[in-house]
């Protein structure tokens, strides 16, 4: 039992390891092979004064000139002993830049994320025990228009409405200038940005949560589970959700980097200083060890929370952990 | 007394297309302990019947005219809730597909748990345990412990019928309907079941309402025998009396 485990384990993150590698493979050579210059991140407009001699230097400084190869090895090799390089643009080590903009990225993405998933079961689960009824239709068209508005407009009428109009909160950033970022001010800050997260994803994910559940209660089991005499409500949650929860914590699983990338938008309209609109420069500007630990960050994060998801189902869902495997021992195969 | 009688039973289903009759003018009464055969093809309306006096039908079948009485008592105007009360106590169902019928994702220890639970609120967990073991003991599953733990694809068809009936059992009812309970199982098992059935009726003295389109089952189980066409209970009787002749169907 505990050797089946370990070898699960080792499995899991051998599979891991390899799948980082090959993203920071494909993420270095498609950032090198995308136009553009390095050196305008660096020396921004000086470049165009500089002559082709001294181009050619700073590329050697920066490493720049190597063949590709040898400087993605160069590149793990500081890697692996957590020397990620400095920012072009910036100027200062990544791991310092990054620092600085991850914990508003996970404040606004984290909280935003915690919320959508709390709803959106809720609504899905109100909407699906209230069925075609008047509730349930009210809803699903209310979430209809708000998930089809774009989250830019949405940001700038909430804007408009909010911070020019009412002048109930503030436009901008994620604290007031000059104050050290007391818990009201950062709250304040965060209503706008984080209402326009969840609102953007927020009915996407209620609706699967709906659509899912209303599968589920069309399954046979349900009947026998209402012959036992369980309400209608008690069916939804102790008999549906169970077989809806796995699909939907995978998805939410895998929606956890797609939500965060999200604030991507939302940081750059709100001047939300956070890892979204590092990324968003990083990619422009070709800021190339910027770029390459952004990516990795969100890959990462992306395999583990498939890994979690996967970990979690076989939990509930017993089925899952079986991988083809029938009861006789058997392997099928499609 | 009569455990179950229905009058004049109609139903019918309001689709888009029009109006389906699916039972129309339906009487038949159920004795005390007896095994009564629902007989007909595909589609005649058997199973219809029996989910409409459980109320389990989907929203579009509505009854149209006709009454349904419990020993007496007058149920066709019982609300939701009131039909609530009657499941799980009163009447129980087993189903065609046992594979489908439970729930995948429980144990099915958990299954039946849950019914000894709702029939039986005042026991303890350890009562409730026990309870789920006898049970799961009487309709022929060994080795309890384990396999209350089990999950449902982890079973036979065999077995998870079993799993069924336990079920139904814990909910000690007075009339269990059983839908097509044989229809997905092999020859051998399906004789299995219905002895067990048989075995079931006679220490606990429920009647039973075995729905099926089998003649070999009907005759080799049942009491008395009603056979269906159309939506219409056309006959019914003692099983040597509708075996005997030759019958249209």
């Amino acid at each position: 039992m505990t050797n089946r485990h370990l070898i699960k384990m080792v499995n899991n993150i051998g599979k891991f390891l390899i799948s980082v590698l090959v993203l920071s493979v494909l993420v270095f050579t498609l950032s090198r092979l995308a136009p553009g210059d390095p050196l305008y991140a660096y020396y921004g407009e000086r470049v165009e004064k500089m002559s082709v001699e001294e181009q050619d230097q700073a590329r050697e400084r920066l490493g720049l000139q190597a063949p590709l190869f040898t400087q993605y090895v160069r590149w793990l090799q500081r890697a692996v002993h957590g020397d990620f390089g400095i920012s072009y643009q910036y100027k200062t080590d990544v791991k310092e830049v990054i620092a600085a903009g991850i914990v508003n990225t996970l404040l606004l993405g984290g909280l935003g994320f915690v919320l959508i998933f709390a709803l959106a079961l809720f609504l899905g689960l109100f909407c699906a025990w209230r069925e075609d009824r008047l509730a349930d239709r009210v809803v699903c068209r209310i979430g209809t228009v708000t998930s089809c508005i774009p989250e830019f407009w949405l940001s700038l009428l909430l804007l408009l409405i909010f911070s020019v109009w009412l002048d109930w909160l503030p436009s901008s950033g994620a604290y007031a200038a000059g104050g050290g970022g007391s818990l009201p001010d950062r709250a304040a800050h965060l209503v706008l940005p984080l209402s326009v997260v969840v609102l953007g994803h927020l009915w996407y994910y209620a609706f699967q949560v709906r659509n899912r559940l209303l599968e589920e209660v069309r399954a046979d089991y349900v009947l026998l589970a209402r012959m036992k005499g369980l309400s209608g409500r008690r069916v939804l949650y102790r008999h549906c959700l169970r077989g809806a929860l796995p699909s939907y914590l995978s998805m939410m699983a895998i929606a956890l980097p797609h939500i965060l990338g999200g604030t991507y938008v939302v940081e750059t309209v709100f001047s939300y200083p956070g890892i979204g609109k590092l990324a968003y420069e990083s990619a422009r500007y070709q800021d190339y060890n910027l770029l390459m630990v952004v990516s990795l960050l969100t890959g990462t994060l992306v395999i583990l929370c498939n890994l979690t998801a996967r970990l979690v189902n076989e939990r509930i869902d017993p089925r899952m952990g079986v991988r083809s495997v029938s009861a006789g021992g058997e392997v099928r195969r499609l | 007394m009569d455990v179950l009688t229905v009058k004049n039973l109609s139903v019918s289903f309001f689709r888009t297309e029009g109006e389906i009759e699916a039972l129309k003018n339906v009487s038949f009464t159920l004795r005390e302990g007896e095994i009564l055969a629902v007989m007909g093809k595909t589609g005649c309306g058997k199973s219809v019947l029996c989910k409409s006096i459980l109320k389990l039908l989907p929203d579009i079948a509505k009854i149209k005219t006709g009454h349904i009485y419990i020993r007496g008592e007058e149920i066709t105007g019982y609300s939701e809730k009131q039909m609530q009360g009657l499941r799980g106590r009163f009447f129980s169902m087993v189903f065609q597909n046992p594979m489908t019928a439970l729930n995948p994702c429980m144990s099915v220890g958990e299954q039946i748990g849950e019914m000894v639970r709702l029939r039986r609120p005042e026991f303890s967990g350890r009562e409730r345990k026990k309870r789920v073991a006898e049970l799961m003991e009487l309709v022929g599953l060994d080795h309890a412990g384990e396999r209350a733990r089990q999950y449902p694809f982890q079973l036979s068809g065999g077995m998870a019928q079993r799993c069924v009936i336990a079920i139904a059992l814990a909910a000690e009812p007075a009339v269990l309907f059983a839908d097509e309970a044989t229809t997905a199982l092999d020859a051998t098992v399906q004789a299995q079941i219905l002895e067990l059935l048989l075995k079931l009726r006679e220490r606990t003295g429920m009647s039973i309402v075995l729905v099926t389109h089998n003649p070999g089952v009907a005759a080799r189980t049942a009491d008395r025998v009603a056979l269906m066409r159309d939506g219409e209970l056309y006959r019914i009787g003692d099983v040597e009396e509708i075996f005997d002749e030759s019958t249209p169907n």
